[in-house]
């Protein structure tokens, strides 16, 4: 895999190799595989012997990039290439010559995982700043002591920026950043300045501005409004732009009862309902619909006769208008393939 | 009615590989769509060779081979470099979707058989769709097979132990040359090596539909390479069996068949069914459905469990045929 992340690094010279590493070593600890897995994967990545040593009882373990056994003696390391993961568990890499650039990140992932595989460290959280940060159940206190280890400063005001780790970044906005674990997979989180209104990245999402107390807000909605990415139409969305509506949508429960839901559904059964919807949700008036769907506004007229028949509530009366806006974005949070679907650049750069 | 999108059933990938998922799908992305084909050809090419044949003690010879439409197809012919005399003989398809690869493309493996077994490898490169549509990706294949048999005292190969062998587009080129050299009359082959092979251009299957924007080769990206492939003949009776091997009515009279695949992808049905027609037919079969394992999981994560068992198998198998 070290070759791959070179090939990475030369199709796109921004990308965050660090952060791949850390996703890999994350599946592996989700998934509880053994050492020698964990070694294998360190080598891989390295490109060289990753060895794992233990105490009591007795025993070295060194496998190969290919995931082969290399001989079980263990040889003399370059302490800095290796890492204590626990009392009496050393792992180390066996690199002759540079540090490379993925070396020190690779160690420290190998050395954690292979301390939680012996079962040491359970007790206490493991997760990083970043992932204590963005979470509403680590204590208030213990979220601001990991805002200053990150090198955020309370009473300051930053968003969160939330992106599959397959999107693809034009330019790199300098802030913290991390893999953190989502119900929807991993997903590679920045935190950015209060002023940071737009990122270039697709598709990506961009949080509320919130002071660091409430830095897991701006994520929850960062990561809905990265849900309602359609790249390559809607390649990056900012929360902002939908104001108290998001925290709402980030608030309900996955398989809520919406039955106005079920009602868009039908409508979006029709060739034309996608289209018809989203121009009325941003419209005022029938012929301005019209206009937005690009249609005549007699078609929008009849498209708007089976809509509203449809719905049983006319999208331009009263709370007509709320319930279709809400329900829309609940169906495209239920349809939304933008963490599924990884978006490359379509065309090759650095090459 | 449901508001709800039902999520797809499908077996898991094995932890281990989507821990590999995580470095793989920077430069092969699950989905790949015609636009993306100049993407790949850059992140595909294969890296230079040149230290690891030296590691390895292989000479690697540059020839080229004539296709019918006078086409000059390059081909590398790979030897031991202490094993004189005539060798074993493997005419390898690379893989890449038909669209993008080259003849290194995820050669190491296959390397293993000239450096462990001392067979000689003569690797081709086949003209690439969508420039190059059916049939100049298969006939560029079978110059190089019957110039194998041709010029065996020139490449150092024995006529009466050639094998062909593939992955991915390149398993289903090399199925499609077993087929050719037996109703050609062409030259007899002791062994066909199908990995992961791509057979069947109608994505009927239910693998096909279970792995759709996940993985290594999806649905649509299998359209996006048929498609290059056969334009509009995709899917209808006028594709030939040579291109879309699931389509041979008769599979009876081939050599000896190695296909594994695994589970967790796309071609999962379409390799045990080929295996299946292959053992109807009376002939000789051997297949390995791999747990847990995506698409070509040995080329790319060749570290982990799965990926060591596949190539293990399949190099045992591949000794018990060729090595001397």
């Amino acid at each position: 895999m070290q070759e791959l992340l070179g090939r990475i690094a030369r199709l796109d010279p921004s990308a965050s190799l660090g952060l791949r590493v850390i996703a890999c070593f994350d599946e592996l600890m989700v998934g509880n595989v053994n050492t020698r897995a964990l070694l294998a994967a360190a080598a891989s990545l390295a490109g060289c012997v990753a060895g794992f040593h233990s105490e009591t009882p007795a025993k070295t373990v060194r496998i190969d990039p290919r995931g082969h056994h290399a001989a079980d003696v263990r040889p003399e390391v370059d302490p800095a290439f290796q890492q204590d993961a626990s009392d009496g568990l050393t792992v180390w890499l066996e690199r002759n010559g540079e540090r490379q650039p993925n070396d020190a990140i690779v160690l420290e992932r190998l050395a954690l995982a292979v301390r939680m595989r012996h079962g040491r460290g359970r007790e206490s959280d493991h997760r990083r700043d970043l992932s204590l940060l963005l979470d509403a159940e680590v204590d208030v206190q213990a979220r601001c002591v990991s805002a200053i280890t990150l090198g955020l400063r309370p009473g300051t005001r930053y968003r969160v920026v939330c992106a599959p780790l397959f999107a693809v970044w034009p330019e790199h906005p300098q802030g913290p950043e991390d893999v953190v674990a989502t119900r929807f997979g991993a997903i590679h989180a920045l935190v950015l300045p209060a002023s940071a209104h737009e990122v270039a990245a697709v598709p990506s999402g961009v949080g509320v501005a919130t002071e660091v107390e409430d830095l897991h807000h701006s994520f929850r909605t960062a990561l809905v409004a990265l849900r309602l990415c359609d790249p390559p139409a809607v390649g990056s969305v900012l929360a902002d732009d939908f104001g108290g509506l998001i925290g709402l949508l980030a608030d309900a429960p996955d398989g809520s009862f919406q039955p106005d839901v079920a009602l868009v559904d039908a409508v979006m059964a029709y060739p034309w309902g996608a289209e018809t919807l989203s121009s009325v949700v941003r419209s005022h008036s029938l012929r301005q619909a019209a206009r937005e769907a690009g249609v005549h506004h007699s078609t929008m007229q009849s498209r708007l006769e089976t809509v509203n028949a449809t719905l049983g509530f006319d999208p331009f009366e009263g709370y007509g208008r709320t319930r279709l806006g809400t329900a829309y974005l609940v169906w495209r949070l239920r349809h939304s393939r933008v963490l599924d679907l990884p978006a490359p650049t379509a065309t090759p750069r650095g090459s | 009615m449901t508001a709800e999108v039902q999520p797809v059933a499908r077996p898991p990938f094995d932890a281990e590989l989507r821990a590999g998922l995580a470095v793989v799908g920077g430069m092969f992305p699950p989905t790949i769509t015609p636009d993306l084909i100049d993407f790949m050809r850059v992140s595909y090419a294969a890296p230079p060779i040149e230290d690891l044949l030296v590691a390895k003690g292989i000479v690697c010879t540059d020839d080229v081979v004539v296709a019918p439409d006078g086409h000059e197809v390059a081909v590398s012919v790979l030897r031991p470099k202490d094993a004189p005399g005539e060798r074993p003989g493997v005419v390898y398809a690379h893989s890449g979707g038909l669209m993008f690869g080259d003849r290194f493309s995820g050669i190491d493996l296959v390397l293993d058989w000239v450096s462990d077994f001392g067979a000689v490898l003569v690797t081709v490169e086949y003209r690439l769709a969508p420039e190059h549509p059916h049939p100049y990706p298969f006939d560029d294949m079978y110059a190089a097979l019957e110039a194998a048999a041709s010029r065996a005292g020139d490449w150092g190969l024995r006529r009466d132990r050639l094998v062909v062998a593939g992955a991915s587009a390149g398993g289903g080129l090399a199925a499609g040359l077993a087929l050719a050299a037996r109703d050609r009359d062409g030259p007899v082959l002791r062994g066909q090596v199908l990995d992961y092979p791509m057979l069947d251009d109608r994505g009927t299957t239910a693998s096909t539909h279970q792995f759709d924007g996940i993985g290594v080769w999806d649905r649509v990206s299998n359209e996006t390479g048929w498609t290059a492939l056969l334009g509009d003949a995709r899917g209808t009776e006028a594709v030939s069996e040579y291109a879309a091997p699931a389509r041979a009515r008769d599979l009876s009279g081939l050599p000896p068949a190695f296909i594994d695949v695994g589970a967790a992808e796309i071609f999962r049905d379409e390799a045990i069914a080929y295996a299946d027609g292959i053992w109807r037919a009376g002939g000789d079969a051997e297949l390995h459905v791999w747990s847990g394992a995506f698409h070509a999981c040995d080329i790319f994560a060749a570290h982990t469990s799965v990926g060591r068992a596949m190539i293990r198998a399949r190099n045992d198998w591949v000794e018990r045929i060729i090595a001397d």
